[in-house]
């Protein structure tokens, strides 16, 4: 039961992200939603590469180490949420500058107020 | 007197250490084969000092005294992209695409050691940190010529 403790907090988190992107109408806080699911899935990524084992330690080799096969976790979920959080990082800059033309154009961060988008 | 930028505590803070967290992210940058880190989370560091010094002091500050300007941040971006793709190329002088042994391989666990991959993350950190800084830049410039341009109708509501 303890070790699928941190999956369910993964989920609570990604809950929490879904909800503020579908419940909020302010932009800026519907993009801190995005942000948030994302890093419930980049969290979730990394606890699959995790070696439940006696003395698990960074897939990095320091001088002198012992067992490091053994003990190492897994370092490929590690490099692919390096490429996410890449990626994650260029979308929440192409949001932003998104949120920063629309209270240009309509003075106003609330979703519902933005009526000309209709049509 | 008002003065562009933030509050004079800010600044002196950001004064202080702001040469700290640039000197952090460079040797995150160089030691990134032997120890946690890397490029791109170097080259994150040094940009966000140069953010904190564009925070503190305003863009005209940045304007006025950075060594290099908007372009020049931006022909450091496309430089660190092509110093990559000739690391890369340069791999074939060995036979085939980023191959490690146009240079020696140093001794395991010293600085000058990994054969390319040094030089690689010099490359993403050059490119990270200019990219990231100019993104920012890119939002400020954005921000305050739209705000100042006076011929275009505002709509309100």
């Amino acid at each position: 039961m303890q070790a699928y403790l941190p999956y369910a907090l993964c989920m609570v988190l990604l809950a929490i992200g879904i909800y503020g992107m579908v419940a909020k109408k302010n932009v800026i806080k519907i993009i801190i939603g995005l942000a948030i699911t994302e890093y419930a899935i980049n969290m979730f990524l990394l606890l699959l590469g995790w070696r439940s084992g006696k003395n698990p330690v960074a897939p990095i080799l320091a001088r002198g180490q012992k067992d490091f096969l053994v003990n190492t976790v897994d370092p490929l979920p590690q490099a692919l949420v390096l490429t996410s959080i890449v990626v994650g990082l260029s979308v929440l800059a192409l949001a932003v500058a998104l949120a920063v033309r629309i209270y240009q154009k309509y003075g106003t961060f609330d979703i519902t107020e933005i009526r000309k988008l209709k049509g | 007197m008002k003065q562009p930028g933030m509050s004079l505590i800010v600044k002196t803070v950001t004064r202080l250490i702001t040469g700290f967290i640039m000197i952090f992210g460079l040797y995150l940058v160089i030691y990134g084969h032997i120890t946690p880190g890397g490029g791109f989370s170097g080259g994150v560091v040094i940009s966000l000092a140069l953010i904190l010094t564009l925070l503190a002091f305003g863009k005209e500050f940045i304007d006025a005294h950075a060594l290099i300007g908007d372009n020049g941040m931006e022909a450091v971006d496309v430089f660190g992209a092509f110093a990559f793709l000739v690391i890369a190329l340069l791999g074939y002088f060995a036979g085939a695409f980023f191959s490690n042994r146009i240079i020696g391989h140093g001794e395991p666990f010293h600085l000058f050691s990994g054969g390319i991959i040094p030089f690689c993350n010099l490359a993403i950190g050059l490119k990270v940190g200019a990219c990231l800084f100019g993104v920012l830049v890119a939002l400020a410039v954005f921000h305050t010529q739209r705000r100042h341009d006076p011929s275009e109708p505002r709509e309100e509501g």
